[in-house]
């Protein structure tokens, strides 16, 4: 479903409000709090900070009341939401996801770590976050495919350089949403990887995933870009048709003295609205979310693939996830 | 000590698809176009781009290599035949005592890339593979790296995609039509100038154009490439179904000094890109990255009707071939080696030929060096 059209607010057969729980820092509350107005059939009920510092980011959730903690939300406040939002780094996402989803409650959880058995079966709807799906540029590059227009998908081509204050410490975790990507819009894990990595920067990773049908991926990741922004570029070349989606093209000029700098157009908070409404909508048409934790279990699987052929210098043959 | 003012008298052997390379000899000052020659056993077709050729620059097409040679005193061969033949003729030159400039891709065998190898070294002649390195955007890129603002250089990797056509796309063929002959379709596409891989032998993307960007990547890195992984794929062109050469090629790349990078090539199809096709390099050093479009500096133009398939964004300001033709009398005037001399264009054979195998087994292959 296209996440930049929504539907009208004063139909009669809209759906029930949805009430959310977010589960945070003062960061998250934040950036969902800017996001507030833009979601519909759903609307933050209560805050529950991770740490106490954290306490007083709950007023940029509006109305959302804003609990002790996360043990109060699962217990005292249990019938105050609807669905929960966990945005947690990955030593406390999965049991967190764990306790909502054992009260039944929906749950969007980022970020999960590779092994995710501790999550067991779920009780109720979990959607791993996957923002990265669901930023503009990429919902228009997948838009495309799911359409028919580029054809088959031959080759994905992924450049992502990062500062070191944006490069997740774990190899895992920073080539996990690039395998996302490549799984996702192939519609399957790799038959085969290649990985090379940089002996004067361990900062640096490049890897090839061969999908069926001649299928390809080559992806290079560095964590080693100087403090300051980052750059993204992705290429899908199909049978019919190709499209970009490509920081270097959407860039202006600042001229301020000496060479001119480069801005990149901003494509604001538009990945995070959009995965939540989808969160909200499957809720709501009470049917499967657009990520699952399969997705997760296959690009963490295809992940852990490329750190082998890193270190075996071998080609690994991918394995499906079950 | 050479002299600055010497015309170099110029012989082109064999002028059979695009023609840019003889044409970049004849406008340079430094170099006059005396004769065209080939040899006599050639089809038809081979003659008669030749003598068309010939006429447009009121020079003689001689239907005799040997004879042409002897008779104007020429100091260089330029040479521009199928790839097949490209060695050939310039062994047979440079055995003349004739300095080389030859089209690309240096030939279908690496063995015969050694041959010339050792004939340049055995008459000490100059050879220059042609290439694109002195593009503006290249130029820049160049100046980027050796300035040091990226540090040391870890990693680099060319896209290199054309949005062209090449015949009837993937799955046109009906049942009972015959396999698109390779040949045949490279002569129908001299008309557009996309016949780069004319010849009897058919090539994939990789092999007709991997020279240009391994050619960015050996001037950027200073570096060979050691081994190589690879996959190849025909995705698009139904000529390149029916001859099984590739049309898309993904290739990872270890070179020397630790550097590592990739090469992502393909002829794509005219409706996947607005203009000739996606080409970039991206490069990551130990203190910063680069990101250069290779087609910029470039113009914008936009009319009514204008045809669909025409480029809406124009490439200005390139001199690469003048640039190239000054590279090559300054290797001529001065000895010095041109920017991609036989040795470098082996090299980046080696490593096609490396690429190609690698595409076939499914693992990674040591690129074959220079005994």
């Amino acid at each position: 479903m296209s996440r930049e059209t929504f539907p009208d607010p004063n139909a009669a057969d809209k759906p029930k409000m949805i009430r959310l729980a977010l589960i945070g820092a003062s960061g998250a509350a934040e950036a969902y709090g800017a996001i507030q107005t833009r979601l519909h059939s759903a609307s933050w009920a209560v805050f529950a900070p991770l740490n106490d510092n954290d306490s007083p980011a709950g007023q940029a959730l509006g109305q959302a009341t804003t609990t002790k903690s996360t043990e109060a939300l699962f217990t005292e406040q249990a019938n105050d939401f609807d669905a929960v939002v966990i945005d947690a780094n990955p030593s406390q996402a999965a049991s967190l996801a764990k306790a909502a989803t054992t009260l039944g409650k929906p749950t969007l959880v980022g970020q999960l770590p590779g092994g995710l058995d501790v999550l067991g079966q779920a009780e109720a709807l979990l959607m791993p976050a996957h923002t990265w799906r669901f930023l503009p540029s990429i919902q228009a590059v997948k838009r495309s495919i799911d359409a028919g227009k580029l054809g088959e998908p031959c080759l994905l081509r992924i450049h992502r350089w990062l500062p070191p204050e944006s490069t997740p410490e774990s190899i895992a975790e920073r080539i996990l949403p690039d395998t996302d990507l490549a799984c996702w819009m192939f519609g399957g894990a790799p038959e085969k990887v290649w990985t090379l990595q940089s002996a004067a920067n361990p900062d640096y990773i490049q890897f090839h995933l061969g999908f069926a049908n001649d299928g390809m991926a080559m992806i290079d990741i560095a964590g080693s870009l100087p403090a300051g922004d980052s750059y993204f570029s992705l290429s899908m070349i199909g049978g019919t048709g190709a499209a970009y989606a490509d920081d270097h093209h959407n860039m202006n000029l600042l001229y301020s003295g000496g060479q001119p700098n480069a801005l990149r157009t901003n494509q604001g908070h538009a990945d995070l609205t959009g995965q939540l409404q989808e969160f909200v909508d499957a809720i709501s048409e009470e049917r499967e979310a657009a990520v699952t934790l399969a997705d997760t279990s296959r690009a963490a699987a295809v992940a852990a693939q490329v750190i082998e052929s890193a270190q075996t210098k071998q080609v690994t043959e991918g394995k499906e996830c079950n | 000590m050479a002299n600055p003012e010497k015309t170099f008298r110029a012989g082109v052997l064999s002028v059979v698809k695009h023609d840019y390379l003889p044409r970049a000899v004849a406008a340079h000052p430094r170099f006059e176009l005396l004769v065209v020659a080939d040899d006599a056993d050639q089809p038809d077709w081979v003659h008669e781009r030749n003598q068309h050729f010939a006429d447009e620059f009121g020079i003689p097409y001689v239907r005799d290599v040997a004879k042409a040679i002897a008779e104007h005193d020429l100091d260089l061969a330029a040479v521009s035949s199928e790839a097949e033949r490209h060695c050939d003729l310039a062994v047979r030159a440079a055995d003349a005592g004739l300095h080389v400039i030859a089209d690309k891709p240096m030939s279908t065998r690496l063995s015969e890339c050694d041959q010339l190898v050792e004939a340049v070294q055995r008459n000490n002649i100059k050879f220059l593979l042609w290439n694109r390195n002195y593009l503006p955007a290249l130029i820049q890129a160049k100046e980027v790296v050796q300035s040091g603002a990226i540090g040391e250089l870890h990693a680099i990797h060319v896209d290199f995609y054309f949005s062209k056509d090449a015949g009837p796309p993937k799955g046109a063929r009906q049942p009972g039509d015959l396999p698109i002959n390779w040949l045949e379709r490279q002569i129908e596409a001299h008309a557009d100038g996309s016949d780069g891989g004319v010849g009897i032998e058919a090539m994939g993307e990789l092999q007709i154009e991997g020279i240009y960007p391994l050619g960015y990547i050996r001037m950027l890195t200073g570096a060979d490439v050691r081994r190589v992984f690879a996959c190849t794929a025909t995705h698009f062109h139904q000529a390149n179904v029916d001859n099984n050469v590739d049309d898309l090629a993904t290739v990872s790349l270890e070179l020397d000094n630790g550097i590592v990078g990739s090469l992502c090539i393909g002829r794509i199809g005219a409706a996947s890109h607005p203009d000739i096709g996606e080409i970039k390099i991206h490069a990551i050093g130990s203190r910063g990255g680069i990101v250069i479009t290779e087609a910029r500096p470039e113009v914008s133009i936009h009319y009514r009707d204008q045809p669909p398939l025409e480029f809406k964004n124009k490439r200005i300001a390139n001199e690469n071939d003048f640039l190239l033709m000054d590279d090559f009398a300054r290797a001529l005037d001065t000895g010095c080696e041109p920017i991609l001399n036989a040795r470098g264009g082996r090299d980046i054979a080696a490593t096609v030929f490396a690429a190609i195998e690698s595409g076939k087994t499914g693992q990674p292959v040591e690129v074959t060096p220079l005994k």
